[in-house]
């Protein structure tokens, strides 16, 4: 089973060196392979098992407090003037800092 | 060479709820502090679980009846995973293979027919903005998340837009159904509605549109489409197609080969500028939402939202236009909203007490258009249905009656007092009226001996004689029923 590690970790935005790429690259065709061995059971026939609810057991249209601003920004690594803030290009990657 | 311009719009349109897509989050965060209206669901944070909005589907299924699209009975969603700061969970939870509302259409007041590929509910992302870090020149970005997880429908047409014209007239048509219908306010500067055409143009006779797609014919190479994002108004729609068209044509004049692209229109230059090609297709990895079971909709879940629809614009159109038989125009500024058009028809309905129903929605649609709108103020109906009256009964002139209304709106009288005033001393000025037009029968002996010896149209003369000595204050239909007594 093959698997374009590169590719996966350009759209998650991870810079990976070759030596990871490497050393990833087994490790994550092996994940694929056990879990692949679901594709053996037979299906025929089974409808999917999801769960159903009637439109009307939707949540109503009621507001409710948010969190205060400074509890969201808790875990924030940079903030300014209640904003998160993020380090990177517009369009470019936006590195971890 | 000769082109056809291909255009397919997408129109994505926040929908008016109290409350957020996914969570209890309040939506109102216009000119809010940032990340205050923020709850573990919409900051994504591990384990937090997403419970859809139940108003907010049936806004989503409101535009889809709107727009004649088949209403899907099941609602699924599915996760559309990209990597970008004003994402927070890692995707966004949108729906893939089986939207709530496909296969729609509407016609356009040009009578052009603009096909509906789907209509989509999903959430919106965050805020963010972009600077550049003086003292480092690190460029950075600020993000709120109040915008995060607000309820967004996306409506797709299908690539069957051949004028800037059409593309702007659609978005036209999609905000007033919003706007009437109470789905959403659709302020595109408030970013509540945004407009992102997909752009192309392609030599003529040498593609077919077949199922909604645009194919090659024989061995010819499609151009490749460009995105125009960042319109900010119902006028960039346009002025941004225009351009692009403007743009490809002359690229493909110097050979040079058009690259799939997303550009950004720039409203101050009247440009668009490159942002990004897009040469690998997007991989989105999409995936059924795990958290969010099967929603059913049932027949009379869809005939209750029904019940919401009223009488829109274009069905306005036609019916002024047919049953009443006022001018295209004038139907299409008096249903441009709702307000407008109530207020006509209330106006309309005072009139028909007293006029034919032609007549009254001419008179309706003259006021409005000449007077009210002028004034730029709300005029009570029944007041303006009063003063139309009067002037359709000769008591009062056009003039005489803007002046009454400026005087009242601006002053706080009431009109019926006022008009009472005018009456009584207009039954005064009648008798002066009487003499004044003596007068000019005295005075204009050749134009009296013209008009008995049957040269009816001297009559607009000695009236407008009599205007001119009482400086326009005199009632020219009253003048002219005192000359055509006396002149017997």
């Amino acid at each position: 089973m093959k698997i374009d590690v590169k590719h996966i970790a350009d759209l998650s935005r991870i810079t990976l060196t070759q030596e990871e790429l490497d050393k990833f690259t087994p490790q994550m065709e092996t994940i694929l392979q056990s879990a692949s061995v679901l594709k053996n059971v037979d299906t025929e026939g089974v409808a999917p098992m999801k769960k159903h609810i009637p439109f009307s057991e939707m949540r109503d249209d009621t507001p409710i407090p948010s969190l205060s601003q400074e509890e969201v920004l808790k875990n924030a690594k940079h903030t300014e003037k209640g904003f998160v803030k993020v380090y990177g290009k517009i369009f470019g990657d936006i590195e971890e800092s | 060479m000769e082109y056809d311009i291909i255009v397919g719009l997408e129109i994505h349109v926040q929908t008016k709820t109290e409350s957020k897509m996914f969570c209890s989050c309040p939506t109102g965060y216009f000119q809010k502090e940032p990340n205050t209206h923020v709850c573990p669901v919409c900051l994504g944070l591990p384990g937090a679980l997403p419970v859809p909005n139940r108003r907010a589907i049936e806004l989503c299924i409101l535009m889809g009846l709107a727009t004649n699209c088949k209403i899907n009975k099941n609602i699924l969603f599915d996760r559309k995973h990209y990597f970008y700061p004003d994402l927070p969970k890692g995707y966004q939870i949108s729906q893939y293979k089986d939207p709530i509302c496909s296969n729609g259409k509407v016609t356009l007041p040009s009578e052009v027919e603009i096909e509906i590929e789907r209509i989509h509910q999903e959430e919106d992302v965050a805020k963010s903005t972009h600077h550049k870090e003086a003292s480092t020149n690190k460029e950075y970005s600020l993000i709120d998340y109040n915008k995060s997880g607000i309820p967004l429908i996306e409506i797709v047409t299908k690539p069957c837009i051949r004028s800037a014209k059409d593309a702007k007239d659609f978005a036209t048509q999609i905000r007033q159904i919003c706007r009437y219908l109470n789905i959403s306010d659709a302020d595109m500067e408030k970013g509540q509605m945004r407009c992102e055409p997909n752009i192309s143009i392609q030599e003529k006779g040498k593609w077919k549109y077949e199922d909604g797609k645009i194919l090659p014919i024989g061995d010819y190479k499609l151009n490749n489409k460009v995105e125009v994002k960042n319109i900010g108004s119902i006028t960039a729609v346009e002025k941004s197609i225009e351009y692009e068209v403007k743009r490809l044509t002359e690229e493909i004049a110097n050979g040079k080969e058009i690259i799939q692209q997303t550009r950004g229109w720039n409203a101050d230059k009247g440009i668009t500028e490159f942002q990004r090609s897009k040469e690998t297709a997007d991989d989105y990895r999409y995936m059924p939402e795990p958290d969010i079971p099967v929603i059913e909709i049932s027949k009379e879940d869809i005939e209750r939202v029904s019940k919401e629809l009223v009488e829109l614009p274009h069905e306005k159109i036609a019916r002024y236009t047919k049953d009443y038989e006022i001018s295209t125009y004038a139907a299409e500024v008096i249903s441009s909203t709702k307000e407008n058009a109530t207020y006509f028809e209330g106006i309309l309905s005072e009139l028909k007490t007293s006029l034919d129903e032609k007549t009254a929605a001419k008179e309706a649609a003259n006021w409005l258009m000449g007077t009210v709108y002028s004034l730029g103020k709300d005029v009570d109906i029944k007041d303006l249905a009063l003063l139309i009256k009067k002037f359709k009964d000769g008591i009062i002139t056009k003039g005489v009656a803007e002046e009454l209304l400026k005087d009242c709106l601006g002053n706080g009288k009431d009109i019926s007092d006022e008009l009472e005033k005018f009456e009584g001393s207009s039954k005064e000025s009648a008798g002066k009226l009487e003499d004044i037009v003596k007068e000019i029968i005295k005075n204009n002996p050749k134009a009296v001996a013209d008009y008995k010896g049957g040269k009816t149209s001297t009559m607009g003369f000695l009236v407008g004689q009599v205007m001119q000595s009482t400086k326009g204050s005199a009632n020219p239909n009253e003048a002219k029923n005192i000359l055509e007594e006396l002149l017997k």
